[in-house]
């Protein structure tokens, strides 16, 4: 059997696909006669835009479109004309959409020009290959770019059979997808690794796929939805990616020189906190939230392998949160190797200094702590087991050890009060110096999430997002099936709270770059403990405390986040007899002085060991200033052509 | 432990290097090889580094073209300095971090260069006789202590500007990335 897997924009094109590199390899294990091939649309999908717009479209344009427009579905747009072959579908309502929220779809529609041509093109080179079968991965905005091509493959072969699976197709999304879509044969729900090689035996035997879990496939023109199963697949029957054909397209692409090529490695599916406490707001592990991981020395033995494959030594993980375990068995492998590795990890926030100096060690530079809010009660609300106070003893840690924090402020949760957010926006300008939040942004109601699942969260009233009114020609019954995103009741703070917390994040944002409020022990003075603390925040006097004798002290117990009892004992057992009451003037002080965070009770001192060496912005700005000046030189050369021509 | 050589005096305070004499640059084999190594390793560790230039040197000289140290922190400023020091100056003071910087992998090197902003060149070193050299080379080497192969290696590194040859010397000049910067992703 010939099988095409393929994978189609917007997919990251400095990415392989784990999905199809973790298929092809299976099948080359399970199913060694089988011809795989693989198709990277996304990746010829960038290169056509260069081509087609003579340099005009750039990858930085189509990572503009892929990374930043999920929320407006400006990526499946580009498409949906292709998809039902008529260039004005959707216009008239993206334009109305964009123009109510102000959203600039220049870009998409100078895309969207090519998308239709495309799909033809790609027809063609899919079918060039004679598969007996084509499997499209499908996660986020590649629904649409993926149906359209789907669309256009059956038109030239109906005896093709077409496969889709993938994170859009988890649950009910799955079966709405396969019904509304007569073109595409059979829907995978969940995970593949069992269901793909069993549905390719039914193809092989030319028998009804009608016992392989989760499955959606057609009895005559009437659609059939299997039971999607509770088995989970178990680490050891996950392989390693192959990503051969992958690099192989890459180096041989124009795109390469655009893009800084990542591997992506897989240590475990779902989320150990999840499992007992799942974030009211997170959908992001679909209908099957069982954690599970492979051990420390077969994750390090795929990452050897892949880096001296591939030599490449940027490693994004996908799992959704570390498994604590790596912390003994797989990170103190990555330090051992002695290797510059780049790697991406998403973790949780309640880490130990150690275990963050180690993340360091092991070039896990940039991580996703899933921060989310500085409130303790907040946090509570959204049950993410983490207090505000260890949330910035976190971003102070990633200070010391240089590590790039990724997050976002998010807020909206029902039952949180505008005193929830007062105590901690009033205390963001001391906190300058730590890395701000991408944004201030409401929460969405996503599917699978508690608050989608359980109405009494306080989000009963929804529908799917109205961007997808211009993204699929679909009744709202059929979208509210098929979609990920749904528009809902706003909950939780608004007016002018939330314009406050939002003015205060940009302030943290723009006053970051120059800031620094460090600190260095001093020799000590007639055997008294000396403390330096040189404050250079933007927005507060510059100077350097000096702490002596217990103060010092007393702001390095802070370190970890304390409440003043707490604090009272460990000092006293340290030998310093302080009055509590002094003690709590000097807290009072301190805080004052922007040198301490409060959280509720717990106090935790702000200022770091280190200031790491910062840039100003990442090659994707610098990209997109010189795309703004290449498209104002074009504006400029096609303003003197019509001049010309006048 | 600075981990920077001694063969510079120098302060280290926080993360601040202070050079106490000035340091040649001019092309005169050993010494401009040394203050090249010493100013890579600077580099390497993230360190702000204060150094003045010998009076009489004008960076390169006729040895060597002075652009390729302009990933390296410049030398302090000085009334009517020459045009290639301020050239070098602004230069660094545009992209600090991550102009110039090499990787180390199982039996591999990949290195980046950006000195020829906006195009960017990627290496990856991967023939043993490279990696040796390069290896060598981490250190200012007389050429005369070069085996043949070697020789023909650094010619190599040398002619994509990866290694610095001046009358009789050699040093590497991508300086390995010990400490990344924040944001990790944007070099």
């Amino acid at each position: 059997m010939r099988v095409q897997l393929v994978t189609m924009p917007w997919h990251p094109i400095d990415l392989p696909s784990l999905q199809v590199g973790l298929l092809h390899r299976l099948l080359q294990q399970v199913r060694s006669d089988d011809e795989v091939r693989e198709f990277h649309g996304s990746l010829r999908w960038a290169e056509f835009l260069l081509e087609r717009s003579g340099g005009w479209l750039r990858p930085g344009d189509y990572e503009a479109i892929g990374s930043d427009s999920i929320f407006d579905g400006l990526g499946d747009w580009v498409f949906s004309g292709a998809l039902y072959e008529d260039e004005n579908w959707g216009v008239a309502r993206l334009k109305e959409y964009a123009a109510s929220r102000g959203i600039c779809t220049d870009t998409a529609s100078d895309m969207r020009v090519h998308a239709a041509e495309f799909i033809v093109e790609c027809a063609a080179e899919v079918l060039a290959q004679e598969p007996d079968v084509v499997g499209f991965t499908s996660t986020f905005m590649q629904n649409v770019p993926s149906l359209a091509l789907a669309r256009e493959l059956k038109r030239c072969r109906p005896d093709l059979t077409v496969v889709f699976g993938g994170s859009n197709c988890d649950g009910p999304m799955g079966h709405a997808l396969h019904r509304n879509h007569p073109f595409v044969d059979l829907v995978v729900r969940g995970e593949g690794e069992y269901a793909f090689p069993a549905l390719l035996r039914h193809l092989d035997a030319g028998t009804q796929p009608a016992d392989v879990p989760g499955l959606c496939w057609w009895d005559g023109r009437t659609p059939r939805v299997n039971t999607q199963s509770r088995r989970t697949v178990a680490p050891a029957d996950i392989p390693a990616p192959d990503y051969d054909q992958w690099q192989a397209a890459l180096e041989a692409s124009p795109v390469l020189e655009y893009v800084y090529p990542k591997l992506v490695v897989e240590g475990a599916r779902g989320c150990w906190w999840g499992e007992k406490h799942h974030c009211t707001f997170c959908g992001l592990n679909g209908s099957s939230m069982a954690f599970r991981a492979k051990t420390g020395a077969q994750l390090w033995s795929e990452i050897d392998h892949l880096v001296r494959r591939h030599r490449i030594l940027d490693v994004v993980t996908v799992d959704n949160i570390i498994d604590m375990a790596y912390f003994k068995d797989f990170l103190p492998l990555a330090v051992e190797s002695g290797w510059d590795l780049r790697m991406h990890y998403e973790v949780k926030s309640n880490l130990t200094r150690e275990q963050i100096a180690l993340l360091g060690q092991a070039g896990a530079v940039l991580i996703q702590p899933g921060i989310e809010s500085l409130s303790n009660r907040v946090l509570d609300l959204m049950d993410k087991g983490v207090s505000g106070a260890r949330n910035v003893r976190t971003l102070r840690e990633c200070e010391n050890h240089s590590l790039t924090c990724t997050w976002n402020y998010l807020y909206g949760f029902p039952g949180e009060t505008v005193e929830d957010y007062a105590p901690v926006v009033d205390q963001l300008p001391a906190l300058v110096h730590l890395q701000p939040p991408g944004g201030a942004h409401r929460i969405q109601l996503e599917r699978f999430s508690p608050n989608f699942t359980d109405p009494g969260f306080g989000f009963g009233k929804r529908r799917p997002a109205e961007m997808y009114q211009h993204v699929y020609d679909l009744p709202e019954v059929e979208l509210t099936d098929l979609v990920y995103l749904f528009d809902t009741e706003d909950a939780g703070i608004g007016g002018q709270a939330e314009s406050r917390l939002k003015r205060a994040v940009g302030d943290w944002r723009d006053g970051h770059p120059g800031s620094s409020l460090v600190m260095e022990e001093a020799e000590p003075q007639e055997g008294v403990d000396v403390l330096l603390v040189h404050d250079q925040r933007h927005g507060w006097p510059r100077r350097t405390h000096r702490l002596t004798g217990w103060q010092a002290v007393a702001l390095r117990r802070l370190e970890d986040g304390r409440t003043e009892p707490a604090l009272h004992r460990l000092l006293t057992g340290d030998g310093h007899d302080v009055p509590a009451g002094e003690l709590n003037v000097w807290i009072q002080q301190a805080q004052a002085m922007g040198l301490l965070f409060r959280d509720g009770r717990t106090y935790v001192s702000l200022p770091t060991w280190e200031v790491p060496v910062r840039i100003d912005s990442d090659p994707a700005d610098h990209a997109a200033d010189r795309q703004a000046a290449d498209r104002q030189a074009a504006d400029r050369q096609a303003a003197d052509r019509q001049a010309a021509a006048g | 432990m600075t981990g920077l050589p001694a063969t510079v005096t120098h302060r280290v305070t926080g993360r601040q290097v202070h050079v106490d004499e000035p340091l040649r640059l001019g092309g005169a084999g050993r010494e401009t090889a040394l203050t090249v190594q010493f100013l890579r390793e600077c580099q390497s560790h993230g360190l702000r580094t204060h150094w003045e230039i010998a009076h009489e040197e004008t960076p390169g000289g006729d040895a060597y073209d002075a652009r390729m140290l302009h990933h390296l922190p410049p030398p302090a400023e000085r009334p009517g300095e020459s045009g290639k020091l301020s050239e070098w100056r602004t230069s660094y003071a545009a992209f600090p971090t991550g102009m110039l910087y090499h990787r180390r992998g199982p039996d591999f090197i990949t290195v980046m260069d950006r000195r020829e902003r906006p195009a960017s060149a990627r290496f990856t070193l991967d023939h043993p006789d490279l990696l040796t050299t390069f290896g060598t080379v981490q250190e200012a080497t007389a050429l005369s202590e070069l085996s043949a192969v070697q020789r023909e290696a650094v010619d190599l590194l040398a002619a994509e500007r990866l290694a610095l040859v001046a009358d009789g010397w050699a040093v590497a000049l991508p300086p390995r990335l010990h400490r990344w910067p924040v944001p990790c992703t944007g070099i």
